[in-house]
């Protein structure tokens, strides 16, 4: 699964926002993801791929920030 | 004592019949059983047991995907009832024009997320996981519906919970009624809930050979307090709510007055913590008539804490006929955990529910399954079917384990 597919998923499941609504562009102020929901997709990601994120990593404020963040850390540790 | 008067302006429960409030109290007054029976798989052995379950409770559809996602079910039953309370009294939720910084919320909760943590040992030691999901805490945390409360109603004043085990939400009615009369607060939320359907929760209250004996057939009259035949308690799950308003603040508005909260005793056994006593019952039926101004004559009904246990029905019968004397005989008295069970944390909350609407409505609630009265819990009137009659003040008690107790008066509204 790419790591946008997984952040719909998610994002459906938990906030039922519809999955093609959420695109790279899309702020993640706008879709009501604040730090506690992102801590909520991180862990998910973490769990999913068996990653560990850096503690301070930088909050990304789109969907695609998000989307480099996690493909990053997935080609590093993967 | 002296202060502003206290209206109640909005009540919300989370009912086990399914229904909604006039739904609830019919069925209360037909002697109608919400008691079902809570079977599970878990190892190493299944829960069994008679139990009071929101089965038609549905978080997601009440609260929302995404605002229940966040919660422990104890949150979900309050949040969900104080929604209920809150539109009872004809307040918005979307109203952000109105000034609500010095309006809050007390809570009453035994358990708190119980459920979220025992998940959390559950995904450890049977799953094999090595981490919790990061709402793990905050589902947990025993402040989680009365900061979700006040964060989803925009209320800015005080936010507490109160945790007193089975006194817990007659404790926070009581403290949130005094925040009110000081002129602290114009509105007050309060209530209580509990999911105590954990299973080393459950287990933990088997182990005191409280809990009523009963198989699937016999769970629905499974609770008799006062009876000769009572066998113990039957847990349950709920949520209830309140809304205590300035008496002021009320009718200038035109809120619908259901009744009016006049005091609030409490008190410590300091002896026992399991084993009541009834002269700390005593020191808070007291302290609630002096706080009141109420003599024991004015009283109609006492909503009784009757849990249907040897220990602590006769206790409670005890203090109602040290305090009443005389008219203890001709006082009436129900034990309603006979058909709602008890809710721990919630108890109080829907036990000054049931009040408020005897005093409304003019008729009382029955004790069900009361068909042979231990001697030891005779000396005052067991209501043992619905009444028709005149209500002018009532009393609802809550004796906690630890010696904490509870006592609530409220009037009604001519």
């Amino acid at each position: 699964m790419d790591s946008l597919t997984l952040i719909r998923e998610f994002l459906d499941s938990r906030l039922e926002i519809a999955p093609e609504t959420v695109l790279p562009e899309s702020k993640l102020d706008d879709l009501n993801v604040d730090s506690l929901m992102l801590a909520e997709i991180m862990f998910e990601f973490e769990d999913r791929f068996n990653l560990t994120l850096h503690r301070n990593l930088k909050s990304p404020r789109t969907v695609g920030d998000l989307v480099v963040l996690m493909d990053r850390l997935r080609s590093e540790q993967g | 004592m002296t202060g502003r008067r206290v209206a109640v302006t909005g009540l919300g429960l989370i009912s086990p019949f399914g229904g909604d409030l006039v739904d609830f109290f019919a069925r209360l007054l037909a002697a109608e059983s919400a008691i079902g029976f809570l079977r599970t798989d878990d190892v190493p052995r299944p829960l069994a047991m008679p139990f009071v379950g929101c089965s038609g409770f549905s978080a997601e559809a009440m609260l929302g995907r995404a605002l229940a996602g966040t919660m422990d079910r104890f949150a979900q039953l309050g949040v969900a009832a104080a929604f209920g309370a809150w539109a009872d009294a004809g307040f918005s939720r979307a109203d952000t024009a109105q000034d609500r910084e010095g309006w809050g919320v007390a809570w009453g909760t035994a358990l708190g997320g119980t459920l979220a943590y025992e998940n959390g040992y559950r995904d450890f030691w049977q799953q094999g996981r090595e981490r919790l999901s990061p709402l793990a805490l905050i589902r947990g945390m025993n402040n989680a519906a009365n900061a979700h409360i006040s964060i989803q109603l925009g209320l800015g004043g005080v936010s507490m919970s109160h945790t007193v085990a089975c006194a817990s939400s007659a404790i926070a009615i009581g403290e949130a009624f005094r925040r009110v009369r000081s002129g602290e607060a114009p509105v007050m939320l309060t209530g209580g809930s509990d999911a105590p359907q954990a299973y080393a929760v459950a287990r933990a209250w088997e182990a005191l050979r409280v809990l009523a004996s009963g198989d699937e057939n016999a769970a629905p009259q499974s609770c008799r307090p006062f009876s000769v035949v009572r066998s113990g308690l039957v847990l349950g799950e709920g949520g209830a709510a309140l809304v205590l308003e300035d008496w002021d603040h009320a009718v200038a508005r035109g809120a619908r007055i259901q009744g009016e909260m006049l005091g609030y005793g409490t008190s410590c056994d300091h002896s026992h913590l399991v084993r009541p006593e009834a002269a700390g019952q005593v020191r808070a039926l007291e302290a609630a008539l002096a706080d009141s101004g109420l003599a024991p004559g004015d009283i109609d009904y006492v909503n009784a804490h009757g849990t249907a246990t040897a220990e602590g029905d006769p206790v409670e019968v005890a203090a109602l006929r040290a305090v009443f004397g005389e008219r203890a005989a001709r006082l009436p008295v129900s034990a309603t955990k006979s058909m709602h069970g008890h809710q721990l944390g919630a108890a109080g909350a829907v036990e000054a529910i049931v009040t408020v609407l005897a005093l409304r409505e003019q008729v009382l609630p029955p004790t069900a399954n009361l068909t042979n009265l231990d001697p030891a819990c005779a000396g005052v009137d067991h209501v043992l079917a619905a009444r028709n009659q005149t209500v002018r003040a009532a009393l609802s008690n809550s004796f906690a384990f630890g010696g904490s107790n509870a006592v609530l008066a409220f009037r009604a509204v001519a």
